[in-house]
């Protein structure tokens, strides 16, 4: 059998034997399930493809697997309080928990606890990040939901506490789920709430951008890629899908309702807690407390599959399935540490322990440049052809070469005057 | 010569008369032989008949074309004709528009002292019947008439340009602030005059100003009055020119409340859809503009630098920096003013009259004050405006505290000597000049708000800067304290002023101080609503401003406004919804964060607050009562004294079915039996309490009212009868569909709550301990118990013998209720009817223990003659069920009877219709039943 492509993973509250269970999404059969306790509602988190991160119903630890080894922990991380939310950040470098009020960040390649956020003031309901890691975004029972950049968050100047970039401040009872489209910092971000709304937002300006009123409450929200469509599953278990750019131009639509994209999926008995959308988009996957979870074909609105759980179920992620997963001799390219209890403080900065301290992903601090420099590298791209016909090889290629040469001079000079500078400064007797 | 002499000759010939021939006709004779007749010039003579004219006769074209003529008085004349023809005829304005301004715009700068009053007079006219958005294509043109006149030699000219200028400022503000550069310059060319490069480099003390004062020798009025009138209408142009700033300030203008630190909402207009709109597709959305690709331009993220606008610094005021040359420019010419002033006003240098001023140096002092706050307001952004004010109190505080401050608690001057005198001329110069009486109190609090703007969060300064802040301090504090009457412009200057002291000063005691005078002020009985308005906004953003700032956090002045506010709500009640909509959002932003004193405070109010009758929640409009109902979820405890009132909400009909249902979705959450928990949150109400909630917002009916039913009873009840054996009392239509919304809400959240059996359970022993009993029952409540048995019924619980013979009672009237429905008014009562059928039928069908007993209730025997064709339609209507089939049966024997009986006690004549309905239903049934035979062994067995 071919691994599959792409697998549902979920996880109840009331199962003795497992604690999540994956499932292939095309023929639903069940084909892992990991051991150990259960999982609260939005903690289920895959990391780096070769973690799975669950927070432990009711418990103040996180459970993690190595995705390979389904019946052993990888490690418990405790934490202060209870877990009520638990992401991990799409590249894998970092991974945040909502613990009570506060927000915990920590970086995943050496453990550390970067920083506690509180700026919530009541418990954190749901973390999600960007998809390129630039950002964050909390939402809380106190009905506001923060827009965190990630490398303000992290600086480690610790008497200096960080400030949303926005907060998101229109809804008036708590928020029950959030989710995050593509495009980075340039993404929308959907809102549900408990009181009846579902809220659209633009990221990048922290602005509203449209806002739907339902006749019940809503627990879970989530777009397709394309964010053609917006499913919001409300606590009488009906999923509703709006249509988010519907072309009403033709004249003739009128008299036949129903037919513009907002329709109703209906099956669930219960209160839908959470929603996911397959890759391409036709699929969606929503878990309900009606101890089912249910496959809809999005085209025709039906229903697939149902599979079903031993409780409330309190996650469903649709995910490219990892290729660790079905290759039980793997194991994680690189170890997972242990993670640390406490805030990571700088006395020091790190030279008294002996490490320095690196911070990844440089491009997600200077974001301002990235997207000159993205700019840049499509121009040249498109210019490649043109400059290789107009300009032969023969002599452009010499002035190119002295041109580069110079470069590599500049950056080497300004790399030994960086150099020196550091060694002087770890180098002084303080 | 010759041929002269012969000319001479030819000249004089003698002509020869002879007798008998007729006398030749002299050469001059005149011939009269012709006819005269009159020339008519009717060109001349017409009057203008091609449009209206003045008493004068004088029609547009020639008004305009004496507009040209030399002679002041024929233009004088002109201009008071265009007037009473454009004031007789509007339309001609309209044709005329381009025409009429730009000749009236010319004689601005007429020599002549009566044209240009003349003028003005037309522009005022003009200006009050063209609106702005007509009159802007030819501003441009009027502008440059201004600018002309404003910077004419003659001092008359330039007087009369001020009269121009405030007729503009009047009707066109937007227009006139559209291009605020020239006229900037040109207000400073009125006061001052520009030093000529050389003569800067003379005079090094001035530091590189290339502008002074300037006196002016020749004009009527003195230069210090002269002053004041310029800067008098640069103030009132910088308003226009801040009020017109493109940008999100709306907290400029005078009455919002933003000036609290709080940018503009936000800009962007969200769409706001409700769910029924979307399903019937009336509204397209469209999120995404340019395809999602570009974000919008309000985006924070910034794709490069700004390009610097370094040329155009003076062209515009939209960038800081010219904002700041111009500030540059303008603040020590207004210190010079006030200085001179100063000087002139007390020439003895006495210390204990110093901070009394005259009215003439106040207004002066007013004037340089106010220019400079709308100059900080100039800056296009938030973040300029905070640079601006470094720029300042860098540049200036040490200038302004030795001028403004020096003496602060300014007072007004009494000037008993020569009074008299003075008094006559100065009644004239301020009529000429409105606007300029200014008390010391405003003077005080502006000086309070620019001063305040300049205290910067450095630390280091802290020291030099205490003992005028602590000035400041002490004035706003007494100000407030006193309880003196203020303006509400006044008011929101001061609370301005608190606000920013509170956020630069950062101390616990201050904070304390200043907001305890507030809330003075604040606790104060015959406020107006736009104060206490203003008020509550200003604690309201304070509060939301506490992140970050532990000392506002702290105060206790807050807390204790906060722990109000619930008692205030109550006290409200339903005669200001706007004030109590603000009191409710207060209460909300503070709830939501958890605030302990506040929801202590909501606890102790919460019964008054939800009461059914008189609370807040019901008597407020809709957009309250929806925060009010959300306003629960916060409540860390409800007490079944609470539940009970909002049982009786949901069903009283005061708020809508919606609402109710969202409420008991609310109650629901935060029982511990919700399924929703995210954390710790501990349940704010017991189960049981929960339930007997549930129980009694299905029945719809308090115990009162129940009770109170069975007395009054037979009147408005329909009467005991064997087809109904339980008296039934008919609710009103409305009434009903309400209900009966509820009790689908009810049953939705009693079947989700977990084992629907012991949900039953509990359900039937309710009924048993506390409807049993009843005589007379409202049907609403019955057709919603007999639809939340229907959806509750578990075949594995036994429903007890005492409800079932209720049940069955019930089930039975209002399927005869049904009948007599159907036979009395068809349309309107169709949704009720049909809810009672289907409940009666359902729960029929999910029950057959109370089928039967129903079927045993159905005596023939007791019926009277009109009752019987009744009881056919009712079998005919049970027996056309198809769902009911095999229940009916089940029970054939019974059924075979009953129609027996039917048959044989009618006895009419003939064979009515009814009865061959019910005959030809039943044989289908039995023939139906005959065929699926077999099913019906099993059924009988659970009987």
């Amino acid at each position: 059998m071919s691994s599959p492509l792409e697998v549902v993973v979920t996880s109840d509250s009331g199962s003795q034997l497992w604690n999540s269970t994956v499932f292939d999404l095309y023929s639903g059969s069940s084909l892992l399930s990991y051991r150990g306790g259960n999982s609260s509602a939005r903690t289920l988190s895959l990391l780096r493809g070769e973690f799975l991160l669950s927070g432990q119903f009711g418990k103040n630890f996180i459970n993690v697997w190595e995705i390979q080894r389904k019946d052993q922990l990888q490690q418990k991380i405790v934490c202060p309080g209870v877990v009520t939310c638990v992401t991990a950040s799409p590249d894998g470098l970092f991974l945040a928990a909502g613990i009570a009020e506060a927000i915990y960040l920590w970086e995943v390649c050496t453990g550390k606890l970067l920083s506690v956020l509180s700026r919530h003031y009541q418990d954190v309901t749901c973390l999600k990040f960007t998809d390129d890691g630039s950002h964050f975004i909390s939402g809380g029972k106190d009905n506001l939901a923060l827009v965190w950049s990630l490398c303000s968050v992290i600086q480690l100047d610790l008497n200096h506490t960080p400030d949303p970039r926005h907060v998101l401040s229109r809804h008036s009872l708590p928020i029950t789920d959030l989710h995050c489209g593509l495009m980075g910092a340039q993404a929308r971000v959907a809102t549900a709430s408990l009181d009846q709304t579902v809220k659209m937002w633009e990221l990048s300006s922290g602005e509203l951008l449209l806002s739907i009123l339902f006749d019940v409450e809503i627990m879970s929200v989530t777009f397709d890629p394309c964010e053609y469509f917006l499913f919001c599953g409300g606590t009488d278990g009906n999923i509703f899908q709006v249509s988010l750019c519907s072309q009403s131009l033709s004249r003739d639509k009128s008299f036949q309702s129903d037919n513009d994209g907002n329709q109703v999926f209906k099956g669930h008995r219960n209160l839908v807690t959470c929603l996911s959308v397959s890759m391409d988009g036709t699929l969606l996957a929503s878990g309900s407390h009606d101890e089912t979870v249910r496959l809809w074909d999005v085209q025709s609105k039906q229903s697939i599959r149902c599979l079903a759980h031993k409780g409330p179920v309190t996650n469903v992620l649709i995910t490219a399935a990892p290729a660790n997963m079905f290759l039980p001799d793997s194991r994680p390219a690189v170890p997972l540490p242990r993670f640390s209890r406490h805030l990571h403080t700088s006395e020091g900065d790190g030279a008294e322990s002996g490490e320095v301290c690196v911070r990844l992903a440089p491009c997600i601090q200077e974001e301002e440049e990235t997207f000159l420099q993205k700019a840049d590298r499509l121009s040249t791209l498109m210019n490649a052809v043109t400059d290789k016909s107009v300009f032969g090889d023969g002599e452009n290629t010499k002035v190119r070469v002295a041109e580069l040469e110079e470069e590599v001079q500049t950056l080497k000079k300004i790399n030994k005057d960086l150099y020196d500078f550091s060694s002087q400064l770890i180098t002084k007797p303080t | 010569m010759k041929s002269k002499k012969k000319k001479r000759q030819d000249d004089f010939q003698k002509v020869k008369l002879k007798v008998g021939k007729t006398k030749p006709k002299a050469d001059n004779a005149t011939n009269t032989n012709f006819r005269s007749k009159g020339i008519h010039l009717t060109e001349q003579l017409k009057r203008d008949k091609s449009g209206p004219t003045t008493h004068r006769q004088l029609g547009i074209n020639e008004l305009m074309s004496q507009l040209h003529h030399y002679n002041a008085n024929v233009k004088h004349g002109a201009l008071l004709g265009l007037k009473e023809l454009l004031s007789v005829n509007p339309s001609l304005l309209e044709q005329h528009l381009s025409r009429v301004l730009s000749e009236v715009a010319a004689v601005f700068t007429d020599k002549d002292g009566n044209v240009r009053i003349v003028a003005t007079r037309v522009l005022r006219f003009i200006a009050q019947s063209v609106p702005a958005e007509r009159v802007g294509p030819f501003f441009p043109l009027l502008s440059a008439h201004l600018s002309c006149a404003m910077t004419h030699i003659e001092t008359g000219i330039q007087e009369d340009a001020m009269k121009i200028l405030d007729v503009l400022l009047e009707h066109y503000p937007a227009l006139l602030a559209a291009r605020p550069a020239v006229l900037l310059t040109n207000f400073l060319e009125l006061i001052s005059h520009r030093q000529s490069s050389s003569g800067a480099k003379k005079t090094q003390d001035t530091k590189g100003r290339t502008w002074a004062l300037s006196v002016s020798l020749n004009r009527t009025v003195t230069s210090q009055q002269w002053r004041l009138s310029v800067l008098l209408r640069l103030g009132r142009f910088l308003q226009a020119v801040v009020e017109e700033k493109p940008v999100d300030q709306g907290d400029t203008s005078v009455g919002t409340e933003g000036v609290f630190g709080c940018s503009g909402e936000d800009r962007l207009a969200p769409l706001f859809l409700n769910w029924e709109e979307l399903t019937y597709s009336k509204i397209g959305v469209k999120v995404y503009e340019h395809s999602g690709a570009k974000p919008t331009p309000r985006s924070t993220f910034k794709l490069r630098p700004e390009m610097d606008a370094g040329a155009a610094v003076t062209e515009n005021l939209d960038s800081a920096e010219a904002v700041q040359s111009f500030a540059a420019t303008l603040v020590p010419l207004l210190l010079e003013v006030w200085v001179e002033a100063s000087a002139s006003e007390s020439p003895w240098d006495n210390n204990e009259g110093a901070h009394l001023l005259t009215a003439d140096a106040m207004s002066v002092m007013f004037q340089v004050l106010s220019i400079l706050q709308l100059l900080r307001k100039l800056a296009p952004q938030q973040e300029h405006q905070d640079a601006l004010d470094a720029w300042f109190s860098k540049e200036y505080l040490a200038d302004f505290k030795q001028h403004f401050m020096k003496n602060f608690p300014y007072g007004a001057q009494d000037t008993p000597k020569h009074r008299r005198k003075i008094d006559l001329k100065r009644s004239k110069q301020t009529a000429a000049i409105p606007g300029l009486i200014v008390e010391p109190l405003a003077l005080n609090i502006i000086i309070c708000q620019v001063m305040v703007s300049l205290s910067q969060r450095q630390e280091l300064d802290r020291e030099t800067d205490v003992d005028w802040l602590m000035l400041l301090r002490t004035f706003v504090r007494d100000t407030l304290g006193n309880g003196m009457k203020l303006s509400s412009r006044q008011l929101h200057m001061l609370l301005g002023t608190v606000w920013k002291m509170v956020l630069t000063q950062r101390s616990k005691t201050v904070t304390d101080d200043l907001l305890a005078a507030v809330y003075i002020y604040y606790k104060q009985r015959n406020l107006t609503l736009q104060t206490r308005s203003l008020l509550l906004s200003f604690y309201s953003k304070l509060y939301l401003q506490e992140q970050g700032h532990a000392h506002i956090a702290r105060s206790k002045v807050l807390c204790r406004w906060l722990a109000s506010l619930p008692v205030q709500l109550s006290q409200l009640g339903h005669r200001n919804p706007t004030l109590s909509a603000r009191l409710i959002q207060s209460i909300h932003a503070a709830a939501s964060r958890g605030n302990k004193d506040l929801l202590n405070s909501l606890q102790t109010h919460a019964c008054k607050l939800y009461d059914p009758q008189e609370g807040v929640v019901v008597l407020l409009p809709a957009e309250s009562q929806i925060q009010m109902v959300q306003l629960l979820y916060f409540l860390p405890k409800m007490p079944q004294s609470l539940l009970a009132n909002l049982s009786c909400c949901c069903t009283a009909g005061r708020i809508s079915a919606g609402l109710a249902t969202s409420m008991i979705r609310i109650v629901h959450l935060r029982s511990s039996l919700s399924c929703w928990s995210v954390g710790s949150q501990e349940a704010a109400l017991q189960d049981v309490d929960f339930f007997s909630f549930l129980f009694s917002t299905l029945t719809g009916f308090s115990f009162a009212k129940l009770a109170s039913l069975q007395d009054a009873g037979e009147e408005e009840a329909l009467p005991c009868s064997p087809l109904f054996p339980i008296s039934l009392y008919p609710v009103p239509l409305e009434q009903f569909t309400h209900h009966w919304d509820i009790v689908e809400e009810v049953c939705h959240c009693l079947e989700t709550l977990g084992s629907k059996s012991q949900c039953y359970d509990i359900l039937q022993n309710g009924i048993c301990k506390y409807l049993i009993k009843l005589e007379v029952v409202p049907d609403s409540m019955v057709a919603g118990l007999l639809r939340a048995v229907s959806r509750l019924v578990d075949l594995s619980v036994l429903t007890m013998e005492p409800v079932l013979r209720f049940l069955s009672k019930c089930c039975l009237s209002l399927i005869a209720l049904v009948v007599t429905l159907q036979q009395e008014e068809p349309a309107e009562t169709n949704h009720k009817r049909e809810a009672i059928w289907s409940a009666c039928v359902l729960v029929l069908s999910s029950v057959p223990r109370l089928l039967r007993m129903v079927l045993q209730m159905m005596r023939v025997g007791d019926l009277s003659e009109e009752e019987l064709p009744q009881l056919g339609q009712i079998l005919s209507m049970l027996l056309q069920h198809a769902p009911l089939h095999n229940q009916l049966l089940a029970n054939a024997a019974l059924l075979q009877e009953i129609i027996q009986n039917l048959t044989r006690y009618n006895r009419a004549a003939t064979r009515e219709q009814w009865v061959t309905d019910l005959l030809y239903c039943y044989s289908l049934t039995v023939a139906h039943g005959s065929s699926a035979h077999r099913g019906n062994l099993g059924l009988r067995d659970m009987y």
